[in-house]
């Protein structure tokens, strides 16, 4: 993080006097660094359309309302909080957002992720383009959502309100730490599972965004097996095998039957964590989000923890 | 029948190739239960290992409760969906009919998608019910398609191939609507056979027993069916009633096998298939060896996929491997198996032309016109019609549309003469561009590309796709370099190839977390991501092509007379099918370049050309453009509306337009 912002800040020191050089004219240009090189912007961004949730969730917490937002359904369901505005242009899917839609939004800023990359040229004649990445296979998530939030404070000129939020964030995570830390005893580390069926899990690392958050906490994570891009692994009950003597949480929504099966299997029925009375079950938290999913995650963490095992 | 005495002979000079088969698979079977039983042989735990786990010993119980039933599960969905192959390739009297060539296991899973997403909880009991009822109608559907036709084999294959699009289209578009649990569908839908309890097998193995003895019960009658309609009626069996009967069996255990572990292709087809090469014939016989082959080769399939599902990696599915595994050796069955009959004259449509040519041409074009004007100007908006007027973004947004309707109308056209050339060529109504497996090809080098390599620009996903349609098309003509049968080598071959690309593609699939979605709606064929030039690029390829085919127009009326008139008319007229194949292939390729794999337009617009009473080979490929254009048109403006402000991916509607005409067209036919 430090080291980050130590790099990125000469380079925009730098890229901020060669603008203040060049165009004397213009009151601070905004620029921010993205995928697609700098992006500048004559003033902050009001009209924000996000085309992901982690960039929705972070856009509402710091109290600018999208005017238009992809898949908002499923934000429901699945990113569950912050609550979305009483007002925005439905975008449809998030893998397709309806471009005829995006433009009678009128956004002034259209905030996106390399996935769609594809049509960026699309977007930005609508409007311009913040593309970001928020999973790369090597940075923990959590200090990526942080990089993110911050360049959408800069971009919505409230980089006072993201410094204060991110403050307040850092001081309640080690709060929950130490919470979660006396709940479990000392000598626990955390499995956060998820279930794809009831005989596929997956298992999230420290380099996940759960995980980044829990190191975050000082919270031990239990995996530290192979991991894909998002952070976590992926296979057969047996997985959790190696990882059985420590707590186990496990992420919602999941399907009824797929959970009833799973939680009665025999062979998750051997596992020490269930033997002994260590499974957890989390309300819903977007366990690819931004930093507001990132704090929302360690206060259910907490909060479940702390209201005992499931029965 | 001097055939099938030659064939007896040859039978008792090899009768035992068929078990050295099964022994040798056996054996292999064998070797993979030793080295799972392996550390309990070692300490003498197998009973206690196999009957009363120690539940504080994790190893023993995993072995238990995951290894064991996975074990028995292979064996299980291997040996039933092999004797169901056998079964069916019996009754359809078809060497390449099997549960998933004909629609069974697309039907099975379309209806479990339906069923596992929108059914509420209370109507779960009728979930086996639907996937049965799911696979027999597809299968019906299929039959419907292909009965009364000259060649049945090929007819069913094709009609098998076209309802399979069609039902994982329809898959599709749910899954479209229900991303979140993408990830779970696609590890079943790609055939997954971990296992975590007796409970899958509890629930398979009295169906899919009760199904195999009912069909090794029939299987008497059904030497009978293998001699054909006529000799079994005169032997009093009734015929129609056992054929129904011995299919609704076979679907019984496919439905079974699909519901518990996916999609597991090509062990239906292959074994059996296999089996009758290696001289079995009788029914009863191929079916005993089938059971016993199907489950010993899923088994060691299944096995050597374990192996590769290491720790934490992501897991390799069963079901796709199979295809890996099956789809190759259906390409080399093609060379050792004469199923091809070297005619081909079915199918001469004497239908009445249903309007005039001229009459017909200019209402395509005025409605091409109006049509235009209307996609472009009219929208819908969640709440009814918009007509666009007239204000600071309209420019923009009319130039947004006409890239996606223009992109929409180019495929057509692309589609529609690279589909009319395969159609004269291979003498075959019912060929379309996506068999020739360059569509699919090209899709699944920019997938990869896409999904695994990390490439996201559109320009470096063109080129890497038309470097994989090229790669496909060079293997094509590698392995049909023998001219003797070209364009029904070239279709079946093109279908295996089709086949592998889609395992890869699901395999993909089944591990690449949000971008699925964006795959997916652009595997279906998606214009959102066009733009005006490279619109401009495939039309300019696309005209030129039709050019150059329409002053080919008269060695293209030959080659479809068939090979043996237009030999004698001093002809070269294999390297002429080639290089029309080969125009062919390419416009296919462009076409998925710029939307993806479109299906049906390829297909439909020929077919509907001439029954429409365009004969010649000129006016064949302008009437099918003219008609490939004006679907697209509908096709895009439909899907680009019709659920605002979701997009459905274009390639589905026009999916759904082309199946309902050819379902239309086979009722109205009997």
């Amino acid at each position: 993080m430090n080291i980050l912002r130590a790099l990125v800040c000469p380079v925009l020191l730098c890229a901020a006097l060669i603008g203040a050089t060049m165009s004397p004219v213009m009151a601070d240009p905004i620029e921010i660094e993205h995928e697609r090189g700098i992006l500048r912007l004559d003033t902050p961004a009001k009209r924000i359309a996000t085309i992901n949730w982690s960039f929705t969730e972070s856009v509402i917490a710091l109290g600018l309302d999208p005017v238009a937002i992809a898949d908002p359904q499923d934000y429901v369901d699945w990113v569950a909080k912050p609550d979305l505005p009483e007002s925005f242009v439905d975008l449809g899917p998030r893998a397709s957002p309806n471009l005829e839609a995006l433009r009678a939004a009128k956004p002034d800023l259209i905030i996106t992720v390399p996935d769609i990359g594809m049509a960026y040229e699309k977007l930005a004649e609508i409007a311009p383009v913040l593309e970001l990445k928020l999973f790369d296979g090597k940075n923990p998530a959590f200090e990526t959502a942080r990089e993110v939030f911050d360049k959408i404070a800069r971009a919505t000129g409230r980089e006072t309100l993201a410094q204060a939020y991110l403050e307040n964030v850092d001081q309640k995570l080690r709060e929950y730490g130490k919470r979660v830390k006396t709940a479990i005893g000392p000598d626990q580390k955390i499995n956060v599972v998820f279930f794809f069926d009831e005989s596929n899990v997956g298992i999230f690392a420290d380099t996940s965004l759960p995980g980044s958050v829990m190191t975050a906490m000082d919270v031990p994570v239990a995996y530290d097996g192979e991991v894909n891009k998002w952070g976590f692994g992926r296979g057969g009950l047996e997985i959790l095998a190696p990882y059985a003597k420590e707590t186990l949480v496990y992420t919602t929504p999941v399907p009824e039957v797929i959970l009833d099966k799973l939680l009665n299997s025999p062979i998750w029925k051997v596992m020490d964590f269930s033997r002994n009375n260590r499974v957890y079950e989390l309300p819903v938290v977007w366990a690819y989000g931004g930093v507001p999913s990132a704090l929302r995650f360690a206060r259910l963490l907490t909060e479940t923890i702390e209201s005992g095992p499931q029965q | 029948m001097s055939n099938a005495a030659a064939r007896n002979a040859d039978l008792r000079g090899r009768l035992s190739l068929p078990a050295i088969l099964t022994g040798i698979l056996g054996i292999l079977s064998l070797v993979v239960l030793v080295i799972d039983f392996w550390p309990y042989l070692a300490n003498g735990q197998v009973p206690q290992a196999l009957f009363s786990p120690d539940e504080t010993d994790f190893d023993q119980i995993l072995f238990h409760f995951s290894t064991l039933p996975r074990l028995a599960m292979a064996f299980l969905c291997g040996a039933g969906l092999a004797l169901a192959g056998a079964a069916i390739q019996t009754v359809l009297r078809n060497p390449l009919a099997s549960p998933t060539t004909l629609g069974v296991g697309a039907g099975v899973e379309f209806a479990l998608t339906l069923f596992v997403l929108l059914a509420p909880a209370s109507l779960a009991m009728f979930q086996e019910a639907f996937a049965l009822a799911g696979g027999l109608i597809a299968l019906g559907a299929v039959y419907l398609i292909a009965a009364n036709r000259g060649n049945a084999t090929l007819w069913l294959i094709l009609a098998g191939m076209i309802v399979n699009l069609l039902l994982q289209s329809g898959s599709q578009i749910i899954l479209l609507f229900n991303e979140q649990y993408l990830q779970s569908i696609f590890m079943w839908g790609a055939g997954d056979l971990a296992q975590n309890g007796w409970e899958d097998m509890q629930f398979v193995w009295p169906r899919v027993l009760m199904g195999m003895i009912a069909i090794l019960a029939l299987s008497r009658p059904l030497d009978l069916l293998a001699l054909g309609d006529d000799t079994a009626g005169s032997l009093g069996a009734k015929v129609t009633v056992l054929r129904l009967l011995i299919l609704g069996l076979a679907v019984f255990i496919t439905a079974s096998v699909i519901s518990a572990a996916g999609m597991i292709g090509f062990i239906g087809l292959a074994i059996p298939a296999a089996l009758r090469i290696a001289g079995l014939s009788r029914s009863r016989d191929l079916m005993i060896y089938s059971l016993f082959t199907g489950g010993f080769a899923l088994l060691i399939v299944d096995f050597v996929v374990r192996q590769f599902n290491g720790l934490g990696g992501d897991p390799l599915p069963t079901g796709a491997a199979t295809a890996l595994f099956g789809a190759p050796f259906i390409i080399f069955m093609l060379r050792k198996a004469r199923i091809m009959p070297g005619t081909q004259n079915d199918d001469q449509h004497s239908d009445q032309q249903i309007i005039s040519k001229t009459a017909l041409s200019i209402a395509l074009a005025v409605s091409l016109v109006i049509g235009v004007v209307f996609s472009l100007f009219v929208s819908l908006d969640g709440n009814g019609f918009v007509i666009l007027g007239w204000q600071d973004s309209s420019l923009d947004i009319l130039i947004g549309r006409s890239e996606r309707t223009f992109a929409a109308m180019i495929c057509g056209a692309a589609l529609a003469v690279s589909g009319t050339l395969i159609q004269r060529v291979g003498r075959n109504p019912l060929a379309s561009p996506e068999i020739t497996g360059v569509s699919s090809a090209t899709a699944l080098a920019m997938i990869l590309a896409l999904a695994i390599l990390g490439f996201g620009q559109r320009a470096e996903l063109m080129v890497i796709g038309a470097a994989g349609g090229i790669a496909s098309l060079l293997v094509l003509l590698a392995l049909c370099r023998k001219f003797t049968h070209a364009p029904h080598y070239m279709l079946l071959n093109g279908l295996a190839m089709t086949a592998i690309l889609g395992a890869m593609v699901r395999i993909v699939l089944t591990r690449s977390g949000t971008q699925t979605s964006i795959l997916m709606s652009w595997l279906a064929g998606t214009t959102y991501f066009t733009n005006m030039n490279e619109v401009m690029i495939v039309a300019g390829v696309t005209g030129a092509l039709l050019i150059l085919a329409i002053a080919l127009r008269r060695p293209l009326e030959l080659a479809s007379l068939g090979t043996d008139q237009s030999v004698s008319l001093g002809l070269g007229i294999s390297g002429f099918q080639f290089a029309m194949m080969l125009l062919a292939a390419i416009l296919a390729a462009s076409a998925t370049l710029l939307v993806g794999p479109l299906s049906f337009v390829g297909l439909m617009a020929p077919h509907l050309a001439r029954v429409a009473g365009y004969r010649l080979a000129g006016g064949h490929l302008l009437g099918a453009v003219l008609i490939g254009v004006n679907v697209m048109m509908v096709a895009e403006w439909l899907a680009r509306n019709m659920i605002y402000p979701a997009q459905l991916p274009t390639g589905l509607i026009a999916a759904l337009i082309g199946t309902g005409y050819f379902l239309i067209l086979a009722i109205r036919k009997r």
